[in-house]
């Protein structure tokens, strides 16, 4: 069976459509040999039957910096730029805000937060093996024709081979996705152009990729057990993560979702598939609690995109240019007071995103293919993660290049 | 029971406190000596956003209450929305919430009476303390009172907790966790209660035919099976109620307690069972959404036609509210919606099947072996000594479902 394009987004030739198969096949097939169960099948049309579950996503915002220093931080440090984007949007969803000025003051001002959930590998199957459909793709989204060196790095990508092509292409736009023979050949973890750091075009946080999605799921997809009173009980998220080392992947939001998912299901002797097509996407977003003048948004200030109906990939969130306002002249109501939005984070916070997965009919699990694990069960305690070392490392940075300072006789804000 | 302090110097008495300990074995104080039934009474003591603005408190309103601790008022005409993006609404008679004083009581006790009777020992000695020379520091702003059923069912006629989380996954879900070393380090062991009072339309429910609630519910009337689709229609779980049962709450159904997702959309994805618990795992993890609920029938009398008041004391137990307002407020979840259905094309009155008399947000904070009552550092420097956190309020709760409260 052949997975369909992400989203079914784009018409792609049989090339492209071959090519990513195969990348999806070359990631299974590598963890296959670790993780793979007769419970996880990489072919969803194996499974007679199949009803697809609510039960696999998660919200978008990080939750590590919540762990690690507090929610106050969580959105600071994530609405940093750049630098925010590509340490903390490691949830399957990564966002963007594009600023304009404001003719009033002559300020940049925020104006949309773009927010995607693409997954990289697709749009390098696409630049490595079509040049002038990875254009359109990023056309279409950015509403300009970027260049061939925004894209490539040379003039012509036509003269460069399939391969050469992918390592220009993701050192320029999508980053090397923790691909060693993309990293042994100079690449780095993060694009170095403009084309998807200035945007949101796809995903390029290492973490958010197709491997890593195929590996939380079949990590997940074993029947997990643990003894209580000489009897078999499903395993605790806290000794499924414990017993694999792997402690630090539960202080997420997407990891024990899917994982746990998978388990749950996997448990009771379901087969699971990733439905056709493939892909990571917004399941739920509750535009309702976002106003503007104290009425709903106006339906251009919310545009999904990426992918036809209930598979979106993209969601563009605040006014167009040729509206006035900007984005904090948008106001969130959390748990009855309102704030203005002051970038991504407050709007990510209020989506829901997940593979759609496929459960086969319940079935009998064998005594021997229970994995008893007896490791413990006790908290894991997220605020104290190697990660957070990093994540305070970057406050500090913040902290810094964002003095407290005196913006009123009795109010005190940051700076920069 | 809600409170509001009048003054800050001391905010709560310690002596009621006393008191609650003693009604709790029986000694009433104004019958020393006299021992009576104490009904199994507890009693948690909650704070809201209130009770950290005093001039007095001495500690900061934690994060998540600061963030997630309140409802919106209703309008000064009454009713309006208790949450932009969220289905319910206050009541159009309600003008003020009265659920957002600065402390909550909850009392849960075996009898109706050990529970009034809780209440009018709180009067008393408010009373006696309005006659000191300390004058009145605190005094009762109302109470509510509600009851549990015995038959596991609702005033729709309809199962209900049926799928609420079972005993092992209760602490997981209510109880705060570690978190970094901060000013919240103090929550750490407590749990947040979100209290509703929401009367039900029942001249409404009773207009829809029995599938039409069967599909905003998405159980069988009768056994309390959840629906699984059927051909156009839908049909009780296969086996579900096993052989020999009537209903879903008898032994042997145990695994029809949670509703198999159902493809949305369709009427059946978007009926209650469906949008109020989506299976995300673990339920610790605060992505679950999962909450502990605590569901208290109530019946009053009532000016307008049909002369009484039925609703639910809705009681929910969380790590963070905000589990509880993202599914108020999330799409799928109950996001626009009021109970069940489509959001966009409800079904007549489904729109207002749920009103709200009253919402609240309190932090229970935990027991702590050296202060003079739980959460007394919020008002009062606390003692030298041991600050460690215990579960023990969080454990006992778990064994109170079955009794009344007020």
């Amino acid at each position: 069976m052949q997975y369909d394009v992400p989203g079914r987004a784009d018409t792609v030739s049989a090339q492209i459509l071959s090519a990513w198969n195969d990348a999806i096949q070359q990631q299974y097939q590598r963890l296959a040999p670790d993780f793979g169960t007769r419970f996880f099948t990489i072919d969803p049309q194996a499974i007679q039957n199949p009803t697809p579950t609510n039960a696999v996503k998660w919200f978008g915002d990080p939750a590590e910096p919540v762990s690690c220093i507090d929610r106050e931080y969580a959105r600071l440090l994530s609405d940093w730029g750049i630098r925010g984007r590509q340490q903390l949007h490691n949830e399957y969803a990564e966002y963007r805000v594009v600023q304009a000025q404001d003719s009033a003051t002559g300020r940049l001002r925020n104006k949309r937060v773009q927010i995607t959930t693409e997954l990289r590998e697709f749009w390098v199957c696409v630049a490595k093996t079509e040049p002038d459909t990875v254009r359109a793709m990023a056309q279409a989204i950015l509403g300009f024709a970027p260049s061939w060196q925004d894209l490539y790095g040379v003039a012509d990508p036509t003269t460069l081979t399939p391969a050469q092509r992918e390592v220009a292409f993701s050192r320029l736009v999508a980053g090397h996705g923790n691909d060693n023979a993309l990293a042994s050949q100079g690449v780095p973890a993060q694009p170095t152009g403009p084309l998807n750091t200035d945007n949101a075009l796809f995903m390029t946080h290492p973490i958010n990729g197709l491997d890593d999605l195929l590996y939380i799921v079949m990590f997940g997809a074993k029947p997990y057990a643990r003894r209580v009173n000489n009897q078999l009980q499903p395993a605790t998220r806290n000794q499924i993560f414990r017993a694999f080392g792997v402690e630090h992947l539960a202080c997420r939001h997407a990891d024990p979702a899917a994982a746990m998912g998978a388990h749950a299901q996997v448990y009771n002797g379901r087969t699971i598939a990733f439905a056709n097509p493939l892909g990571v996407y917004i399941a739920g977003f509750a535009r309702d609690v976002f106003s503007y003048q104290n009425q709903p948004l106006p339906d251009g200030w919310v545009r999904f995109s990426r992918g036809q109906q209930g598979m979106s990939q993209r969601l563009e969130f605040g006014p167009p240019d040729s509206h006035a306002a900007f984005l904090d002249d948008i106001q969130v109501e959390i748990a009855g007071v309102s704030h203005s939005v002051s970038g991504g984070y407050q709007v990510i916070q209020h989506m829901e995103v997940g593979p759609v997965v496929l459960l086969g009919p319940p079935s009998q699990v064998g005594a021997q293919e229970y994995e008893v694990l007896n490791t413990s069960s006790d908290p894991i305690a997220c605020g104290e993660a190697d990660v957070c070392d990093s994540i305070r490392a970057l406050k500090d940075e913040y902290d810094a290049s964002h003095p407290l300072v005196r913006t009123g006789p009795r109010r005190m804000g940051r700076r920069g | 029971m809600f409170v509001p302090v009048r003054r800050t110097e001391f905010c709560f008495s310690k002596r009621l406190w006393a008191v609650y300990q003693g009604l709790k074995q029986g000694d009433i104080p104004d019958l020393p000596g006299q021992r009576v039934p104490p009904g199994n009474l507890t009693c948690l003591l909650g704070y809201g956003v209130k009770a950290f603005e005093l001039a007095g408190a001495r500690r900061a309103v934690p994060d998540e209450l600061q963030q997630f601790g309140r409802f919106r008022s209703p309008l000064t005409s009454g009713g309006g929305p208790l949450l932009l993006g969220s289905g319910q609404v206050y009541a159009d008679d309600v003008r003020k919430n009265p659920a957002t004083e600065i402390l909550a009581v909850q009392f849960v006790a075996d009898t109706q009476f050990a529970v009034n009777r809780a209440v009018v020992e709180t009067w008393k000695l408010l009373q006696d303390q309005s006659r000191s020379q300390e004058g009145g520091v605190l005094s009762v702003a109302g109470f509510f009172q509600g009851f549990q059923r015995d038959d596991h069912r609702s005033w729709i006629d309809f199962h209900d907790g049926t799928s609420n989380l079972p005993s092992d996954q209760r602490q997981g879900v209510i109880v705060v966790k570690g978190m970094p070393a901060g000013n919240d380090q103090w929550t750490v062991g407590g749990t947040y209660m979100v209290y509703l009072r929401t009367p039900v339309d029942l001249p409404a429910w009773r207009r829809l035919s029995r599938s039409q609630q069967e599909l905003q519910v998405g159980r069988d009337k009768l056994s309390g099976c959840p629906l699984i689709p059927s051909g156009a229609g839908t049909t009780p779980a296969t086996g579900c109620p096993a052989m020999g049962t009537v209903g879903v709450n008898e032994p042997g159904n145990e695994s029809f307690f949670e509703p198999e997702d159902v493809p949305r959309p369709s009427l059946l994805g978007m009926s209650h069972v469906q949008r109020v618990n989506q299976h995300i795992t673990p339920p610790d993890d605060r992505n679950s959404l999962r909450i502990f609920r605590q569901g208290y029938e109530f019946l009053e009398q009532s000016e307008s036609v049909p002369g009484f008041r039925a609703g639910l004391n809705f009681v929910s137990f969380q790590d963070s509210p905000e589990r509880l307002f993202r599914i108020m407020t999330q799409p799928g979840w109950l996001g626009r919606t009021n109970f069940g259905g489509d959001p966009d094309q409800p079904l007549p009155g489904m729109s207002r099947l749920l009103t709200t008399r009253a919402a609240g947000v309190y932090l229970i904070p935990p027991v702590v072996g050296t202060e003079i009552f739980p959460g007394s550092s919020v008002f009062m420097p606390r003692p030298r000594g041991g600050s460690a956190p215990t579960s023990s309020s969080t454990r006992s709760r778990s064994s109170r479902a079955s009794r009344r409260r007020s």
